[in-house]
């Protein structure tokens, strides 16, 4: 017998590719350390998950959402500190496929 | 011994009378000839036996003479005697009334042996000749006239039996045309016609003079209203499409009114003066029809509202009655009745409930814009629809179309409008109108809101609406296998929606619907990279009722082709990855058998199973259970079936399956179950099992404080667990939780405190 599949229309979710390789495996996900908000959600300005909601990385690790953070930076008290380590924010560069597995 | 002046009194007195009787004649000539009018005169009078003396024309007896009788009365008058003349004569008329006594009972009995009122009518002729043959002449005087036809109507009304009213009324409605009790509709149609409002006005003037009228009034007046009564029953039962109101008021013009005139405005000169008599009797008589129809209506009320809006004639004719007649708090009984016994019972279908609610509605506001009926009416409803598990889902998947039967809640034509919240009272409204006399203290002025409105606020919140829109909406959208229209059809149903709950609520299912064309575009991208049969659709997490999760393992050729795919999806979105659902979806699939090649669609664990016969012949179930991961073992069954159906694969023995290269002789499926394939909705939660699943988090904490403080009752551990983030339930709620684990035996509760069961 041979079974030729002609069409699947198949079911997935989508998962920011956060660097943290395989953790997230039907765990609930990490949320962003601003609004709480998992990050695959949307940060609380947004209406739409995904590209309108982008995340950001940090060089100290950190991700969160695009929105939220650079409203925190753009706040005078930040003092461009990352707000989980107070170190100085800099943004890091993706590497793309540094996860793939 | 009388005095002297006892004796010149006396004296003066025959002298006085002497004088009055004799007059002015000679000796006592003039006595003599008053002694010979009186006679002459009481002789006149005397009633004879009309059976034995033959009458004149004008039903005076032969043989009296006028001229002979005239000067004799006027002497009487004229020694005014006529007050004794009359007294003898009154005296004579009682002591021959037995005569009349007579012809009554011969007729009474004659009428009782017939049952018909033909002897009665008979008996009224013969009462009119005896009363008219016993009348002084006009000459008399109206006084003597008078006293006489009192004294007759006494005697007469003293010898008329009892039986007489009911024959006297049977008699009166044959005079109106047919009797009421001829069921018969042909013949009371020929009655009907036959009858001529000219008729009988003789024995309507004969019923006058006897006094009967005046006597039988209410007799007369029951038999117009019996014979209303009937025409309403026979013509409007089950007559709902016009209204018949107006109808029947001509109905009654045309052959009650003239029947009337005879009754209400006899001795009625001109037409208007008839009109002015009528007037009383005539409204009396429209109320009762108003009052019978309305009755009637009220009685039909249930299947009216079913058969809207055919019914609308039969709802007109009640809001009109209801106007006149005070039957609404009938109305909303017999409403209340049978709705409890007809439409609020288990065997009913909640759809069925809602259309009919929704009909109630309808037709209630047609009959009293108020809203006060339908306040009252619709309170048992609303409660019994909110303890309806499936209420929600029936009108969600009505309000997005999702109904087999066809027939919408919602009219089309009813315009699109925000769901509307219970305003508060404007105090300045200048239009302001008390509540209705007959609102409850509950009775909340609804403006007439559209029919969702009125729905969704069967419950408190809307959230609850939103929650089942979202599971609904998902299963609908995973369920399409080419996005495109359908996902259009679902876009315009959600903007619509959107209207009614508001933009905020219906985000997440904008979200859901955004997907769908993402997966498309993503799709269209990856497929002109590196062409695949996968066409996902990629959700976002979140947003999406929760699935039921799987860890179902694909093997061969499927895991391989999902990883190809979420490789090149990668390398289109370097930043997001996919994690597939594998449960969940449909494939296409093409199966070579060595005689035969089959083309079917099926859900994942059908295509899995047969993937993996294609590595060998024969499986045990529980191998194949095994093989997958973890899948239920009736789910296995289940989509072993499904191959078994197809005749592709055969259990033999038990829980074991043989591919079947070579289709078996005669088609395995014969006197098999039959195949199950209908579709397969996607298995998400619904809210009750996220509750129960969300309820299971919660039973830590309740095991953990049980264990450490022993035994707690309900409110204590309510209040502990209001601790716990994001715990939202109610102590109903929680006793329902609690309850169901003692039911497990996981808790045991002995006067109100609740412990572990060890």
């Amino acid at each position: 017998m041979k079974v030729a599949v002609k069409r699947w229309n198949a079911v997935a979710q989508w998962r920011w590719d956060t660097g943290h390789a395989e953790q997230d495996d039907d765990s609930e996900g990490d949320v962003c350390g601003i609004c709480r908000v998992p990050y695959e959600g949307c940060c609380p300005s947004c209406k739409m998950p995904g590209e309108d909601c982008p995340l950001i990385w940090g060089e100290c690790t950190h991700v969160f959402h695009m929105h939220c953070l650079l409203k925190w930076i753009g706040t005078a008290a930040s003092k461009q500190q990352c707000p989980m380590d107070r170190k100085s924010w800099v943004t890091a560069e993706r590497k793309i496929g540094t996860t793939a597995s | 011994m009388a005095t002297e002046a006892q004796k010149s009194q006396v004296a003066a007195k025959w002298q006085e009378s002497f004088q009055r009787l004799n007059a002015d004649a000679p000796g006592i000539a003039g006595l003599m000839s008053f002694s010979e009018a009186w006679a002459i005169s009481l002789n006149y009078l005397h009633p004879i036996d009309i059976n034995s003396v033959p009458l004149d024309p004008n039903g005076m007896p032969y043989g009296r003479d006028i001229d002979r009788a005239r000067p004799a009365f006027s002497i009487v008058s004229h020694r005014r005697k006529l007050p004794s003349l009359l007294e003898s004569f009154l005296e004579e008329m009682r002591d021959k009334f037995y005569l009349v006594e007579a012809d009554i009972n011969h007729c009474m009995n004659a009428y009782e042996a017939v049952n018909s009122p033909q002897p009665l009518q008979h008996l009224v002729s013969r009462l009119m000749l005896w009363y008219k043959a016993w009348a002084p002449p006009p000459e008399f005087g109206a006084t003597l006239f008078a006293s006489y036809t009192l004294s007759f109507h006494t005697h007469l009304f003293s010898s008329l039996p009892p039986s007489f009213a009911v024959g006297f009324k049977a008699l009166c409605s044959s005079l109106l045309g047919s009797p009421p009790e001829d069921p018969d509709g042909s013949s009371h149609e020929i009655l009907i016609q036959k009858y001529d409002p000219g008729d009988h006005p003789e024995i309507w003037r004969q019923f006058e003079v006897l006094g009967l009228i005046e006597r039988y009034e209410s007799a007369i007046a029951s038999v117009a209203y019996e014979r209303i009564e009937d025409h309403v029953l026979s013509t409007c039962t089950g007559e709902w499409g016009k209204p018949m109101l107006e109808e029947l008021r001509s109905w009654m013009t045309d052959n009650v009114v003239p029947w009337m005139m005879h009754v209400y405005a006899r001795g009625a000169s001109t037409p208007e003066e008839a009109k002015s008599m009528l007037h009383g009797a005539g409204s009396r008589f429209d109320f009762h029809i108003n009052k019978t129809l309305c009755d009637l209506r009220t009685s039909e009320i249930f299947d009216i509202i079913i058969d809207f809006p055919d019914s609308m004639g039969a709802l007109q004719d009640l809001r009109d009655c209801l106007q006149r007649v005070d039957q609404r708090a009938n109305l909303v009984r017999a409403l209340r009745k049978s709705n409890a016994k007809r439409l609020l019972h288990p065997g009913a279908d909640t759809r069925l409930i809602l259309q009919q609610y929704v009909a109630t509605i309808k037709c209630l506001r047609i009959v009293d814009p108020p809203g006060v009926l339908l306040f009252k009416v619709a309170d048992p409803i609303r409660r019994y629809l909110r303890e309806r598990p499936d209420t929600i889902r029936c009108i969600v998947a009505n309000l997005v179309g999702d109904d087999d039967s066809g027939d919408t809640l919602v009219d089309e034509s009813e315009p699109v409008q925000p769901l509307q919240q219970p305003e508060l009272e404007d105090y300045g409204d200048p239009n302001w109108e008390p509540e209705p006399i007959d609102a409850g203290p509950e009775f909340r002025t609804n403006k007439p809101s559209d029919v969702i409105s009125t729905l969704v606020s069967i419950y408190d919140s809307k959230d609850l609406f939103v929650k089942e829109l979202q599971v609904l909406l998902a299963q609908r959208l995973l369920a399409i296998s080419d996005a495109g229209e359908r996902v259009e059809r679902e876009r315009r149903n959600i903007e619509i929606l959107k209207i009614r709950f508001g933009e905020s609520a219906l985000q997440v299912c904008e979200v859901m619907l955004k997907d769908m064309t993402d997966s498309k575009r993503i799709d269209v991208h990856v497929q002109s990279q590196k062409a695949s049969v996968v066409h996902p659709t990629i959700i976002s997490r979140h947003f999406w009722p929760a699935l039921e999760s799987s860890d179902m393992v694909l093997p061969g050729q499927f895991q391989q082709l999902q990883d190809e795919y979420a490789r090149e999806f990668h390398v289109f979105k370097p930043d997001k990855k996919l994690k597939w659902l594998p449960h969940l979806g449909t494939a296409h699939l093409e199966i070579e058998l060595e005689d035969r090649t089959l083309e079917v669609d099926v859900p994942p664990l059908e295509a899995v199973f047969i993937e993996l016969f294609s590595q060998k012949n024969t499986w045990s179930l529980d191998e194949l259970i095994k093989a997958v991961g973890s899948v239920t073992r009736s789910a296995a069954i289940k989509a072993l079936s499904t191959w078994v159906d197809h005749g592709v694969l055969k259990e033999d023995p038990e829980n074991t399956f043989i591919l079947l290269e070579r289709a078996e002789e005669g088609g395995v499926s014969r006197g098999y179950r039959p195949a199950p394939t209908a579709e397969e909705v996607p298995p998400l939660m619904t809210p009750q099992d996220q509750q129960a699943e969300q309820m299971r988090m919660y039973w830590k904490f309740i095991e953990g404080m049980l264990t450490n403080l022993g035994t707690l009752p309900m409110d204590r551990i309510q209040t502990m667990l209001k601790f716990a983030p994001g715990y939202d339930r109610t102590v109903d709620q929680l006793s329902a939780f609690m309850e169901a684990a003692r039911r497990e035996g996981l808790v045991v509760v002995r006067d109100g405190m609740w412990r572990l069961n060890k």
